[in-house]
């Protein structure tokens, strides 16, 4: 019992300690680090050097610490969201300075990513006009005498995709840099589809009740709604009302499509009395670049599905 | 090497002028000589001069690649001339106690217009037995195959006029090989049979002709046979796979048959069947394991009639028209318990001007009719049916263009009132409005209750008697009367009718077709009371045949609570669907309570282990209970008494992962139903438990 009581003197003096350092700590006078909040420093470099014409001084820019700079703000749109090899995409760039300053000089960079390249003399500035203009295939750089504190200045050019777009990631970034700004910078994320260069091929095919067992549907032969087609790759096709279906964006190769017998209880695949290769209970396409490719499954009436 | 192998179609279409002046004229009467032949010998084999007459020699003879004088004296003994132009005739005079010819190969195709062959000669045959013309009586002479042999089909017709009666057929199907084969059938009719499979040992690919509606055999009649069962009526030990199909012939009747018993369709048409006529058949027990539809027509079917038929305990629906071309008439038919494996419509139907008129349609897991929406079908006039013990409408006409899985086996459901023209488009019969009653409940007056309601302007409304429980829908029990909608589109009928009567409502008009049903109302009394009427007495699933007049008077089964000592659970081997011979003691014991007590129904229900993905295992779970289901039927238990119904791995029965848990899984449940209302007992069971 009284071993117990001491426990809890100390237990409630360790208390007494923490509260204390807290309220020691906090009463102090303010320190110097939040007296200088609020204050500006402007900082400048001078150098100085005896030249021929007497001593000579440089100024550089200043520099201020302290000071909350509204930062440039950068806006990149483009007029596309997704674009294929060929097609020309026009951004749009806007670049205002919110600020309280004048930026100058303003550079503006941006960067394009693989297979783009610029439109020559696409660039088009307003209300400014740049002094510099740096082209190279992959990058632009404009470079402005100066943006008045809430001007703002436009600029759109044209870059067209080539086919190497397709390889790359269709991220482009532009970004906006003047002295005592913080850089900022904007990007824009293109879609680029394969377009006229894809090598994605077609399947399409049809589930039909064979009567002639040759595989072929003719008149009197009618398709078979709502069978499931199975792909090497694990797509699984409907056939439709008309028992057809098709299948967009196949990667080409050897690509291999079976009847899922149970979506069509009461049918199996019919025997073809004329080609041999057709028992196949799978059918083996050699899909080539862009090609189209046919997938027919012909079935009958079935018996004896406990055999299986 | 005999084999011609046609490379493509192009090179078919090539040797068809070639073809045509090589096939000989199959309706050249003229060419063959009319025998009267009695076969006398049970035996099958190659054609060769002995003592008795092959029904193989017999139809060589009819078909005339066979002379009298290449058999042997006795032989010809048993072939006399007939004057030509009437037909050969093939009568049996087998031997007292070898009445069963088995086949060891396919017999050759029937070429001989108006040939006759005829069971009912057969000594011993009893024309008096039959009693219900559904029923013939049971034949005598029957036609299967051999132990070890394999047939595909029994009889192969392809000439006019040619005539089937008093056989039994059974046991004719292909086993798995490199290749599927052709259906095969108890009796197939079509100008050129295909050959069975596409072997190199099968004869040369003739062409079938299929477009040409002249070389279809017409006029063949198949009647008072039995299909698929021999003549002791027990269930085969190798069941056919088809019954009749009808794959390219015009005008054929197949009437007064008992067709049972198969694993496809008892009647299944092919390519074309114009006129065909069914009638006064007893369809039982087919689809068991394959295409699971009694009827299932496909291709040209123009001016056919199924009347009068018993249509009973198959695997899916009645009858199934599947994108056929054509009207079908279809009256006078009881329909009842199909669906035992499929949830499907009783009589499903596709294409236009169809006629459903007085067949009783009952007890399906589905809706009565289903009238699809894709292909458009309009103008189907069903009236003056009668429904009972429905799982759906009494008729579904599919909507808004559904084509879903159940869209085309179960129907959609009630319809909302037309609200645009173009609903006609994308709906069965043009998506005509049912009736609606102006009020759920009509007060009865002193004499008549007048009911008032709206439909479609100028069409005639059947009012319907309601028996069963159930709203705002339920089966149509009995017509009361039509009268015809107003311009207005009202319609008003007074009808004499007790208070607590439910009435329902069809609307039909000749350019549209028949509506679904209105919602129920119901006849109160005048004070606004709705009595209750005395229920109607539980019928027993039946498709017998009928019992001789002189009926037994059974004593009323005891009203007292069964306490059964029945084992509810089968167990299975992992991945696996056969019955163990554990498992098949267990069944048996089942079966003999089944068979016990004819009240009792039974739901089967297949589970399997969690393993493996969900459609695989519904899948396996459907094979278990058909398994099991396909066992009880070959003890003898009616299948109208048996549900399948597979669960997959979403009802397990334990919760752990270990072998044993996983064995425990892996079963078919008998769910037990005692249609007297009476409770049973059950015991649960683990002597068939098969590990891994």
């Amino acid at each position: 019992m009284r071993r117990n009581q001491r426990q809890l003197y100390r237990g409630l003096l360790f208390l007494l300690a923490l509260v204390l350092s807290y309220f020691l700590s906090h009463v102090g006078p303010p320190s110097t680090v939040a007296q200088a909040q609020g204050r500006v420093f402007v900082n400048q470099a001078t150098a100085q050097f005896d030249g021929p014409d007497g001593p000579v001084e440089v100024t550089s820019n200043e520099t201020r610490v302290g000071e909350t700079i509204v930062p440039l703000s950068i806006v990149k749109t483009a007029d596309r969201a997704a674009a294929e090899p060929g097609d020309v995409v026009v951004y749009r760039l806007l670049v205002t300075n919110p600020s309280s300053r004048v930026a100058a000089p303003l550079t503006i960079t941006d960067q394009l990513p693989r297979g783009l390249i610029y439109v020559p003399n696409s660039v088009q500035t307003t209300p400014l006009q740049p002094t510099q203009q740096v082209i190279t295939d992959s990058s632009l750089t404009l470079t402005f005498p100066s943006l008045e504190p809430g001007a703002s200045v436009s600029i759109a050019y044209g870059v067209l995709i080539t086919p190497d777009a397709v390889r790359g990631d269709g991220r482009n970034v532009a970004q906006a840099s003047a002295p005592g700004f913080t850089p900022v910078s904007a990007p824009f994320q293109l879609t680029i589809r394969p377009g006229i260069v894809s090598d994605c091929g077609t399947i399409l095919g049809r589930v039909f009740v064979d009567k002639n067992f040759d595989g072929q549907q003719q008149p009197g032969e009618p398709g078979v709604p709502n069978a499931v087609i199975f792909m090497d790759d694990g797509n699984r096709i409907l056939t439709d009302p008309d028992g057809l279906f098709s299948l967009a964006n196949v990667l080409p190769g050897y690509r291999v499509g079976t009847l899922d017998l149970y979506s069509l209880p009461g049918y199996t695949l019919a025997p073809n009395l004329y080609r041999i290769e057709d028992n196949s209970a799978s059918r083996f396409v050699r899909l080539s670049p862009g090609g189209l490719g046919r997938m027919n499954f012909a079935v009958t009436p079935t018996f004896g599905e406990e055999q299986s | 090497m005999k084999q011609r192998w046609w490379i493509g179609y192009g090179a078919v279409a090539l040797t068809v002028p070639g073809l045509a002046l090589t096939v000989p004229p199959v309706a050249g009467q003229s060419a063959l000589g009319d025998y009267s032949l009695r076969v006398t010998s049970p035996e099958d084999g190659p054609v060769q001069p002995d003592e008795g007459l092959t029904l193989r020699e017999a139809i060589e003879l009819a078909n005339g690649t066979l002379t009298p004088e290449q058999l042997s004296e006795a032989e010809q003994a048993f072939a006399q001339p007939l004057p030509t132009g009437q037909g050969s005739r093939i009568g049996f005079d087998l031997p007292t106690g070898q009445t069963t010819i088995a086949l060891v190969d396919l017999l050759p195709e029937i070429v001989a217009p108006e040939l006759v062959i005829d069971g009912t000669t057969q000594a011993g045959y009893d024309v008096s037995a039959g009693l219900d013309p559904k029923f013939p009586p049971a034949p005598v002479v029957s036609l299967t195959v051999a132990e070890g042999s394999e047939v595909a089909r029994g009889l192969t017709i392809a000439a006019d006029g040619v005539t089937v009666r008093g056989l039994s057929l059974y046991g004719f199907r292909t086993s798995d090989r490199a290749t599927q084969t052709t259906p095969p059938a108890d009796i197939f009719i079509s100008a050129l049979a295909p050959p069975v499979d596409s072997s190199p040992l099968s004869p040369a690919l003739e062409l079938f002709r299929l477009e040409d509606a002249e070389a279809a055999p017409r006029g063949v009649i198949v009647e008072q046979n039995w299909l698929g069962l021999p003549p002791n009526g027990e269930f085969p030990a190798v069941p056919s796979a088809f019954g009749v199909s009808v794959f390219n012939a015009v005008e054929t009747t197949i009437r007064n048959n008992r067709i049972q018993n198969h694993d496809g369709s008892a009647i299944i048409t092919g390519f074309r069947a114009d006129g065909l006529q069914v009638s006064e058949n007893a369809i039982i027990g087919n689809g068991l394991a394959g295409m699971p539809d009694a009827i299932r027509l496909e291709g040209a079917i123009a001016s056919s009639a199924i009347t009068d038929n018993l249509i009973c305990a198959n695997d899916g629906s009645g009858i199934y028209f599947f994108k056929t071309e054509g009207a079908a008439q279809i009256s006078g038919n009881a329909i009842q318990y199909n669906g035992r494996r499929f949830e499907r419509a009783a009589v499903y139907l596709m294409g236009n001007d169809h006629q459903l008129s007085d067949n009783f349609i009952g007890y399906q897991p589905g809706p009565g009719v289903a009238v699809t929406a894709y292909p458009l079908s309009l103008r189907n006039q069903i009236r003056g049916n009668r429904y009972a013990g429905l799982d759906g409408l009494s008729i579904d006409l599919n909507t808004q263009g559904n084509t879903g899985v159940q869209d085309f086996q179960k129907g959609d459901g009630p319809n909302p009132p037309r609200n645009s023209y173009h609903r006609r488009r994308e709906t069965g019969n043009a998506a005509i409005n049912s009736p609606e009653f102006d009020a759920y409940g009509f007060v009865t007056g002193a004499a008549e209750v007048t009911l008032t309601g709206t439909a479609d302007p100028g069409t005639e409304v059947d009012l319907y008697r309601v028996a069963e429980e159930g709203f705002p829908y339920s089966p149509l029990s009995e017509p009361l009367g039509t009268v015809t909608a107003s311009p207005e589109g009202t319609f008003s009928a007074s009808l004499a009718l007790p208070p607590g009567t439910r009435v329902s409502a069809i609307a039909s008009d000749p350019e549209w077709g028949t509506s679904e049903p209105a919602p129920v109302a119901a006849v109160q009394a005048a004070d606004g009371s709705l009595p209750e009427l005395p229920v109607t007495p539980v019928e027993l699933p039946n498709c017998a045949a009928p019992v001789p007049p002189p009926e037994p008077v059974e004593p009323p089964p005891p009203l007292e609570p069964l306490v059964l000592t029945v084992p509810r659970n089968i167990h299975f081997a992992l991945d696996r669907s056969d019955i163990s011979p554990e498992s098949a003691e267990i069944l048996d014991q089942i079966a003999e309570v089944m068979l016990e007590y004819p009240f009792l129904t039974v739901e089967l229900h297949g589970h399997t282990d969690p393993r493996a993905s969900a459609a695989y295992n519904l899948a396996l779970s459907e094979r278990r209970s058909l398994a099991a289901r396909n066992y009880l039927v070959r003890q003898g238990v009616p299948p109208e008494r048996m549900r399948i119904v597979p669960f997959g791995e979403t009802q397990r029965r334990s919760q752990g992962s270990g072998r044993v848990e996983y064995a425990r899984d892996r079963r078919v449940e008998f769910v037990f139903t005692d249609l007297r209302g009476l409770e049973i007992t059950f015991q649960d069971q683990e002597a068939d438990l098969q590990l891994e």
